[in-house]
């Protein structure tokens, strides 16, 4: 059961990340050229914050959604279902965990495969039948499958960075000579920041496409998983403002994305759920003929 | 890991790509002499039955495939005297049950079975052969071969979600060398029986 390679897909990622790593070649350059000892200081620490936020990132994460890890007593259905979905995705079995929300989603953490998370609500565990379940668990651990906390980790990192010298540069700008350097370097990375969110954001919504496909290879069941999408998505318009904003930071670890009504469809951190879902219709078109 | 695993993961493939990796059904015949060691060295009797575990796709092409294992398994029971049952458990599993005391005999209709979803294209969709060995009734151990690592793994469930660690040491330890052996114990996966002294496909 092979699906024909979505070169397109492969080739939009591909591109989006040559873009990336030119971009910060580019701005390395830069900062080498244009820095100075405070900038120094800064890049340093940021890359040791981003060091640390990259290995406590699962428990942030967990933490940030009042998610807990369940054991098997605790919830023995979902495990033997994660279990099963890991078996045929060749991975070792991830934590499990539960958010008490109403909120229908569902997301992966973690650095890598012997340290992830999957987690889901409480409403997306009502929300779903058992197959549409298994769909989005598919996806998330697809998601870990593919280490995109990792991926998503390293391209964002210089975007941090000069997203920080925008903000803080500044400070740095010395008493009165010496100074066009700096601003140099802040207008450099103000560029380098606005190109690069538009590439990450991009990036992202390719993995998410990414995830679909490998969610619907494990499962052998893309249906379901539009069908999980088509009953997330319709239930994300009636549940409370208060409670989406709470949850907005998390979203680039959702299945879909809270508010994406709001924010411009390239500012996206995951694709539109009718494009996805056309994608599944196609695998699962593929599937039947065969 | 390999510098392709790493490609893969950067380009957002490795979940497809390992989810319908096939399999290779050669690795089954290891059991032939495990069966020996077993009984011999360990007390463990062949229990009869040995199933092939796989999970479903949403397709009917598949079902078609089934249905044809089914029927070849059906014309070769005359044959061998191997019976089998077909069923899907509360967990979403597939099996295939196989039931014979001749060990060979099943691990050829069983090698048989798997080489069918192999040569229709389903062969990705194939989890784990498990092979069940007897110490009384109610206690039993398995050789749990997983198609997607391409190793084998000792079972020893006592209830429904407790292994016996101890027996499972000793089994890996013994059959080292004669099967080949899952390293990474975080993939050993267990298949737990509905019911205390049940199989798993029960």
């Amino acid at each position: 059961m092979k699906w024909t390679t979505d070169w397109g897909l492969r080739g939009r990622m591909g591109l989006t990340m040559f873009l990336l790593f030119a971009l910060y070649i580019v701005f390395l350059g830069f900062l080498v050229a244009f820095t100075n000892a405070g900038l120094i200081t800064i890049v340093i620490a940021m890359g040791a914050f981003s060091f640390a936020q990259y290995f406590f990132s699962d428990k942030m994460a967990l933490y940030s959604m009042g998610a807990n890890v369940v054991d098997e007593d605790e919830a023995p259905e979902l495990h033997r279902m994660v279990e099963r979905l890991c078996q045929q995705a060749d991975l070792p079995k991830p934590q499990v965990a539960i958010a008490d929300s109403q909120v229908p989603n569902a997301f992966a953490t973690g650095r890598n495969q012997k340290n992830a998370t999957v987690a889901v609500t409480t409403g997306l565990m009502r929300t779903l039948n058992q197959e549409e379940l298994e769909g989005v668990m598919a996806h998330e651990l697809a998601h870990i499958k593919n280490r995109d906390v990792m991926v998503m980790t390293i391209a964002s990192f210089l975007s941090t960075i000069a997203f920080i010298i925008v903000r803080w540069g500044w400070l740095f700008g010395g008493n009165g000579r010496n100074q066009a350097p700096v601003y140099v370097a802040i207008l450099a990375s103000l560029v380098v920041w606005v190109i690069s969110f538009f590439l990450i954001r991009a990036l992202s919504r390719y993995r998410e496409y990414a995830a679909d496909r490998g969610a619907a290879s494990i499962t052998g069941n893309p249906a379901a998983l539009a069908s999980a999408l088509m009953s997330i998505s319709g239930r994300m318009d009636k549940v409370p403002k208060e409670d989406l904003r709470d949850q907005a930071e998390m979203n680039a670890f959702f299945i879909i994305p809270i508010r994406s009504g709001f924010v411009g469809r390239i500012a996206s951190t995951h694709p539109p759920t009718e494009k996805r879902i056309e994608k599944l219709r196609e695998l699962e078109r593929e599937q039947e003929l065969a | 890991m390999g510098l392709m695993d790493t490609v893969r993961s950067i380009l957002g493939v490795s979940a497809e790509r390992d989810a319908t990796r096939d399999a290779d059904p050669e690795d089954l015949f290891g059991m032939s002499t495990a069966y020996v060691t077993m009984e011999a060295d360990l007390g463990y009797t062949n229990a009869g039955a040995a199933a092939l575990c796989f999970s479903s796709v949403d397709s009917t092409d598949f079902g078609d495939m089934v249905a044809e294992v089914e029927a070849i398994l059906e014309a070769g029971a005359e044959e061998t005297g191997t019976t089998f049952s077909q069923h899907s458990d509360d967990h979403g599993y597939n099996w295939v049950v196989l039931e014979d005391s001749d060990p060979e005999d099943l691990l050829t209709t069983i090698h048989f079975a798997a080489d069918t979803f192999i040569e229709e294209g389903y062969g990705s969709r194939l989890l784990a052969a498990v092979f069940a060995f007897d110490k009384s009734d109610t206690d039993h151990a398995y050789w749990i071969y997983s198609f997607r690592r391409g190793a084998y793994y000792p079972f020893v469930p006592t209830g429904t979600h407790d292994r016996d660690s101890r027996a499972e040491f000793k089994l890996q330890s013994v059959l080292d060398g004669e099967l080949g052996l899952e390293r990474d114990e975080q993939y050993w996966y267990p298949l737990w029986p509905d019911t205390p002294g049940g199989y798993p496909w029960e």
